[in-house]
């Protein structure tokens, strides 16, 4: 097995440590749950000199709720999201979390390393995207707040800087009449990458759809939202008609490629009837 | 695939540059203080430095179980931990377990389910299960399934491990 890369380790215990840390430290990599960073390391992707271990700052862990915005610390892991009262209500980000990789990676890995790992097939993605999550990133020069689809730049690529961090998670909290679902397909169910998945967010006023967010993983260089789905499903009664003017729309707008895991075709036919697994399920708990 | 040191245009720090660290954790209840690199897993630094044998080294990428233990309780792949991110927890390995009541009766069922052959992924299977069983005195076999999801048996199949935890969970009922 090829070995790990040298490197120092530091474990800073508050964020303008970190922060510090990550400017005056040339090749610096900061680190959670590990479950990219060590396997990057292990496959040479990359070869930091410097490790910063966030686990240790504690005004980083927490879930809480304030003003109408639930608020994720960066260090919550996957078993700590998944199991939170608070995030309970944020239903497709529990469908999602809670089946991340395996109990040993949900009890390291965490939200914020999911998604500035910005894997395409980032579980946590679409459901952030169509919750309007927006992410905190700190520097030294101080704080920014933006929309969770700006984070992601390319494959694996995100809009961080050299000397910041993702410091927050921030998800509306959702409104009566609201819920979400996340569906995906992976070649099993435990422990494996998807090949493509949906989360769908819909707002219900009686018969009517007065909201409706639709997400998608692994179908374009980073995931997306399809808003001329939405934009069909919205004020609509999600009748036979509507859901299928709303899939043509998704298969239409998704560009997937094919890869080990899939082919194009295949990813492209199984948008549409994800979005409507997610749909589905979204009325059943609404329910 | 590029070597580590072809993988960025940066240079990667020589031996000499890197001081070890001293790692304090307590270990199945006993303090334990090593001296080990910073870029040593939790793995390698169990096995080589406290010949702890139980913790399998299978895809070192967190993905097959082999390395299974507890960190405060919790089961974690110590392949993808670094040995210093350990300072001051708890880790607990199948050798910490061995004379519990509820890991007797596991081990039990293991061996008259036939859920063991080759052995490899035993302790990690093992630890997982206990992990469940601590936590979920009655589980269903779905229950079952997603707590060893994150352990690879190449034996087995899966059933034999799967009812003997159920068996387990019965044993322990009657007690």
């Amino acid at each position: 097995m090829r070995p790990i890369p040298k490197f120092q380790y530091h474990s800073p215990e508050s964020v303008s440590e970190a922060l510090s840390l990550l400017v005056e430290l040339e090749n610096a990599s900061p680190v959670i749950g590990g479950s990219d960073l060590m396997i990057a390391m292990r496959n040479g992707v990359i070869a930091p000199s410097h490790v910063v271990d966030l686990n240790e700052i504690n005004e980083l862990n927490y879930i809480k709720e304030e003003a109408g915005v639930i608020k994720i610390g960066a260090t919550a892991t996957h078993t700590q999201v998944a199991s939170n009262l608070i995030v309970a209500q944020v239903h497709s980000l529990v469908d999602s979390v809670s089946r991340i990789g395996s109990p040993q990676i949900r009890n390291r890995g965490t939200i914020t390393g999911n998604i500035c790992n910005a894997s395409p097939a980032a579980d946590s993605a679409p459901p952030l995207l169509v919750h309007g999550a927006e992410v905190e990133i700190k520097s030294l020069d101080g704080s920014r707040v933006i929309p969770i689809a700006d984070l992601f730049t390319g494959p694996k690529m995100n809009c961080l800087e050299t000397g910041e961090l993702l410091t927050e998670i921030r998800i509306p909290v959702p409104p009566a009449g609201a819920a979400s679902s996340y569906k995906r397909i992976g070649r099993r169910k435990a422990f494996t990458l998807s090949v493509v998945s949906s989360a769908a967010y819909i707002q219900m006023d009686d018969e009517t759809c007065t909201d409706a967010k639709v997400a998608f993983g692994s179908v374009a260089i980073t995931p997306i939202r399809v808003p001329e789905a939405e934009n069909l499903l919205k004020g609509s009664k999600l009748d036979k008609e509507t859901i299928k003017a709303a899939s043509k729309a998704v298969y239409e707008a998704v560009k997937p490629i094919t890869d080990v895991r899939g082919t194009a075709e295949y990813r492209k036919d199984m948008c549409p009837v994800l979005m409507r697994r997610a749909i589905d399920q979204c009325l059943e708990r609404l329910r | 695939m590029p070597s580590a040191d072809e993988a960025g245009d940066r240079p990667v720090l020589g031996e000499a540059e890197v001081k070890t660290m001293e790692v304090n954790f307590t270990l199945n209840g006993e303090k334990a203080t090593v001296d080990v690199p910073p870029y040593t897993t939790l793995t390698d630094m169990l096995r080589d430095e406290m010949n702890i044998q139980s913790v399998k080294k299978g895809c070192e990428h967190g993905e097959c179980g082999a390395c299974t233990l507890l960190v405060n309780g919790l089961p974690v792949a110590s392949c993808i931990i670094l040995a210093p991110q350990v300072e001051g927890k708890h880790i607990t390995t199948l050798e910490g377990l061995e004379h519990k009541a509820m890991m007797i009766d596991l081990r039990q069922a293991y061996i008259e389910n036939g859920a063991i052959q080759c052995g490899f992924c035993t302790p990690g299977m093992l630890i997982s299960s206990y992990a469940l069983l601590r936590d979920n005195q009655n589980p269903s076999p779905d229950e079952v399934k997603l707590a060893i999801e994150g352990n690879i048996c190449r034996c087995t199949g899966f059933t034999k491990i799967i009812e003997a935890v159920l068996d387990a969970a019965e044993r322990i009922a009657v007690e």
